[in-house]
């Protein structure tokens, strides 16, 4: 089954074209690496799959759910890390992740036990009684993802996880995410593309805001040592 | 309502663990303290003086208010206390949307499976409850009164209840919905914005304009003059603050609160759809 089914997706702001009939499938279970340059449109991209804005044009699909006419059952499949982790820096770890299980509406009795999964599946068990703005830059960014696998969600959106991370914290950012293939969906937007060769499955390249390649990683990179970086820069080139 | 409620909780835990809630009530209880020394002071002159002069029938119909503690001391204290919440809702309204945008975290709540109309109501119902306990601060002079204060029958010379509870509780609910009524205006007016002190001062200058109406009215001609005089603020207040309830004030405060919340769903649905 899909996971996520997008057809004809278009979005303008005024006159700029962010992203121009975009049309993809994601398979469940996935690892998919969502690359492009900066400006190509991916976040605008995960912003519409994700329900935080609406396309201007075009169709997508969560799990069978239109984004667009079924709005709350398609982000209850979703769990999302924006661009910037959207931590409350007055709540503790803890207090914030309670806050987002309620929201997410995970039943009462579990949100406990659910805060300890995803606190110890990210590696922030020892921090649950600090203050968010007391983390330090990979902290946040786990907490982030902590909060995006409340209620165990099939889909996993991540905007830039590793972004602004030391190369060991990105290590472990990336593990973490390599850990999660199987029981999650993930779509993972970056532009380090040592990343994607690490941990992704399936690529999709996107650049001024069309879909310049879909394929699978062994079939992009040509089984060469950088196929992929030169399939980038060949295909972004202009 | 799941949702609104831990919208809400989240909102008191943001004011009551950061100084803005604690800076709040310490205005009010140092500003309420000032007046209400002073009204003490002004209520013992005057019965001094009655009693120097021999009775209320001396005194004119104007100072009449002053022959007991809840028209004399209480209800000026909470008359007062409606200038005092015009410049501390704004300050609390401020910041529930607009920080949201400013801290990035709205789009948690935009993406989380919760509609527009919960993430509203949840606010306001959060900043609800810190202004509920801002106002709760001035009802420790009443209390006071109570504790410590004395009544006799102008008549029988026996021992009455000091204060007319009925009519404090009055004023005390026209006070609390003063102050929602300010912030169902700061709600909107911070969903506008991604600044806190834009929203913040907004807010306070829409009030004032508000309060001012009072003024103006007398000037102006008819029919403007009616109407002004009755939206002015403290038009539909002057009854409820005198202990008489009566359907008007509900009807419109309610409105207004309606109006607002109903606006601040249709700025927040319409960020989806920029």
């Amino acid at each position: 089954m899909a996971m996520i089914e997008v057809e004809r997706l278009t979005k303008k702001y005024r006159d700029r074209v962010a992203i121009d009939a975009l049309s993809f499938t994601i398979g469940e279970g996935k690892i998919v690496g969502f690359l492009g340059p900066n400006g190509a449109g991916k976040s605008t991209t995960m912003k519409i799959l994700t329900g935080f804005m609406p396309a201007t044009e075009g169709k997508a699909r969560v799990a069978g759910f239109d984004v667009f006419e079924k709005p709350l059952e398609a982000k209850r499949q979703i769990g999302y890390l924006p661009e910037t982790p959207p931590l409350y820096p007055e709540l503790t770890v803890r207090g914030f992740l309670h806050f987002v299980a309620e929201i997410k509406g995970v039943p009462r009795k579990q949100v406990k036990s659910e805060i300890d999964r995803v606190a110890q599946g990210t590696g922030v068990t020892t921090e649950l009684d600090r203050l968010n703005s007391a983390l330090s830059k990979g902290y946040r960014q786990r907490v982030g993802i902590a909060q995006a696998l409340i209620g165990n969600p099939k889909l996993l959106i991540l905007d830039e996880p590793t972004e602004g991370l030391d190369p060991r914290q990105r290590n472990e950012v990336l593990q973490l995410i390599k850990g999660l293939a199987g029981q999650h969906t993930v779509v993972l937007s970056t532009h380090i593309l040592a990343e994607v060769k690490t941990i992704c499955e399936q690529v999709l390249i996107i650049h001024r805001g069309k879909i310049v390649a879909d394929d699978t990683m062994a079939a992009i990179s040509g089984g060469k040592e950088n196929g992929l970086e030169e399939k980038f820069i060949s295909l972004t080139a202009n | 309502m799941r949702n609104i409620i831990a919208i809400a909780k989240k909102e008191m835990t943001v004011y009551l663990t950061t100084p803005w809630a604690w800076i709040v009530f310490t205005f009010v209880s140092f500003v309420s303290s000032f007046f209400f020394v002073g009204l003490l002071v002004q209520f013992k002159q005057a019965h001094e003086d009655i009693r120097l002069q021999g009775g209320w029938e001396q005194v004119s119909p104007d100072a009449q208010f002053l022959r007991n503690l809840t028209d004399g001391v209480v209800m000026p204290l909470f008359s007062t206390m409606l200038v005092v919440l015009l410049f501390v809702v704004p300050f609390l309204s401020a910041r529930l949307f607009a920080e949201e945008r400013r801290q990035k975290t709205f789009e948690l709540l935009m993406t989380s499976p919760v509609t527009s109309a919960e993430i509203v109501l949840g606010k306001y119902l959060g900043g609800l409850v810190i202004i509920g306990a801002t106002v709760g601060v001035t009802m420790v002079y009443p209390l006071v009164l109570a504790m410590y204060g004395s009544s006799f029958s102008a008549t029988t010379s026996e021992k009455t209840a000091t204060l007319e509870w009925v009519t404090v509780l009055l004023g005390f609910g026209a006070l609390v919905v003063w102050g929602a009524t300010i912030l169902s205006i700061g709600t909107f007016i911070s969903s506008l914005t991604e600044s806190v002190i834009v929203a913040g001062l907004i807010t306070f200058a829409i009030c004032l304009v508000w309060m001012v109406l009072k003024i103006v009215a007398p000037n102006a001609e008819e029919p403007w003059r009616s109407v002004l005089d009755h939206l002015a603020f403290d038009a539909q207040l002057r009854n409820p603050l005198r202990g008489v309830l009566d359907l008007k004030p509900i009807v419109f405060f309610s409105s207004v609160i309606a109006t607002f919340l109903v606006l601040t769903h249709r700025s927040v649905e319409s960020r989806r759809w920029v």
